[in-house]
């Protein structure tokens, strides 16, 4: 039962992967990963990682693919939607990586005994050793995660705060309307439009 | 009970979905359909992660949730990731009036 629920939606999860490289559109394209990211969201719950799956959602549906969604918007009225994908020498050496990468992948999965073995996940029975404290874990998700960035990993989570405050102020920075830029851009391509580019 | 999952399926999931992400690096030429792709791939890294973590041994050194918390750092990282890349994909846009990635070639010489 849970072995063909899983079949079922990874295929569901493999095909949208598959429409956010082929879709046409960019907008049916973002849709498409929106699905994907659920997809995955669900394979956390069927791992037993409920606060992955709803960090999950929280972060790639809400987050990630609302900012997608802004730079979709903000640069796509200039070209059309045909120029999404490429010609067709590029088109086979992208399905040669494809079969090239998956093949060696799935070979390799294959072909490590320790990997194939382990079929049957482990319990977490109440007992004293180490199994104990994931199951724990598993039942109380959120709490533990508190503890360890607050204990264990401290360094990196000091470090994902100092990246998140870099990526903040470098985006704004970035996306900044700057006045010479568009000076530049001027001189660059004469025939472009100075209403467009303009303050 | 019915039988559970093996490890292996999501594994197989995993490459497969890495291998799409990165046939859509190489085949996409607008650079936000490039990012898309680049986030399918992250996403296919921390399943792997997570599988990795539920069905494998936990040493004690390692602390109880040891692939979730490398999975979270994952996300924190592809999220400011994303919006450094949209902000230079938007400069770049404003710059030369283009978001392919086969004509942002100015260094090329």
């Amino acid at each position: 039962m849970i072995q063909a629920l899983f079949i079922a939606l990874s295929a569901f999860g493999l095909l949208m992967a598959l429409g956010t490289v082929f879709a046409r559109n960019l907008v049916n394209a973002a849709l498409f990963l929106v699905a994907f990211f659920f997809v995955i969201a669900c394979q956390f719950v069927l791992l037993e990682a409920e606060f992955m799956a709803a960090i999950q959602v929280l972060i790639y549906i809400g987050a990630v693919t609302v900012i997608l969604m802004f730079g979709i918007m903000l640069t796509r009225n200039i070209q059309g939607d045909e120029t999404t994908t490429v010609t067709r020498p590029w088109r086979l050496l992208g399905l040669g990586a494809f079969g090239t990468v998956c093949t060696v992948l799935v070979l390799g999965i294959n072909a490590y005994q320790p990997w194939t073995d382990l079929s049957v996940r482990p319990e977490f029975p109440v007992t004293k050793d180490s199994t104990t404290a994931r199951g724990q874990a598993i039942l109380s998700m959120t709490p533990t995660v508190g503890r360890e960035m607050m204990t264990r990993y401290v360094v990196a989570f000091e470090l994902a705060g100092l990246l998140l405050t870099a990526a903040l102020v470098g985006a704004v920075v970035l996306a900044q309307h700057d006045s010479t830029d568009v000076v530049n851009a001027r001189a660059d391509k004469p025939g472009s439009d100075p209403a467009v580019t303009g303050s | 009970m019915s039988q559970q999952i093996p490890l292996t399926w999501f594994l197989y999931f995993a490459a497969a979905s890495f291998s799409i992400g990165l046939m859509g690096v190489l085949m996409r030429r607008n650079a936000i359909g490039v990012l898309m792709a680049i986030e399918i791939m992250l996403n296919a890294a921390n399943v792997n992660f997570v599988a990795f973590w539920r069905y494998g041994p936990t040493p004690a050194s390692e602390g109880p949730i040891s692939g979730v918390m490398m999975a979270l750092f994952v996300v924190t990282v592809a999220a400011a990731e994303v919006a450094v890349g949209v902000g230079l994909i938007l400069l770049c846009y404003r710059r030369w009036r283009a978001a392919d990635v086969d004509e942002l070639d100015t260094l090329s010489g």
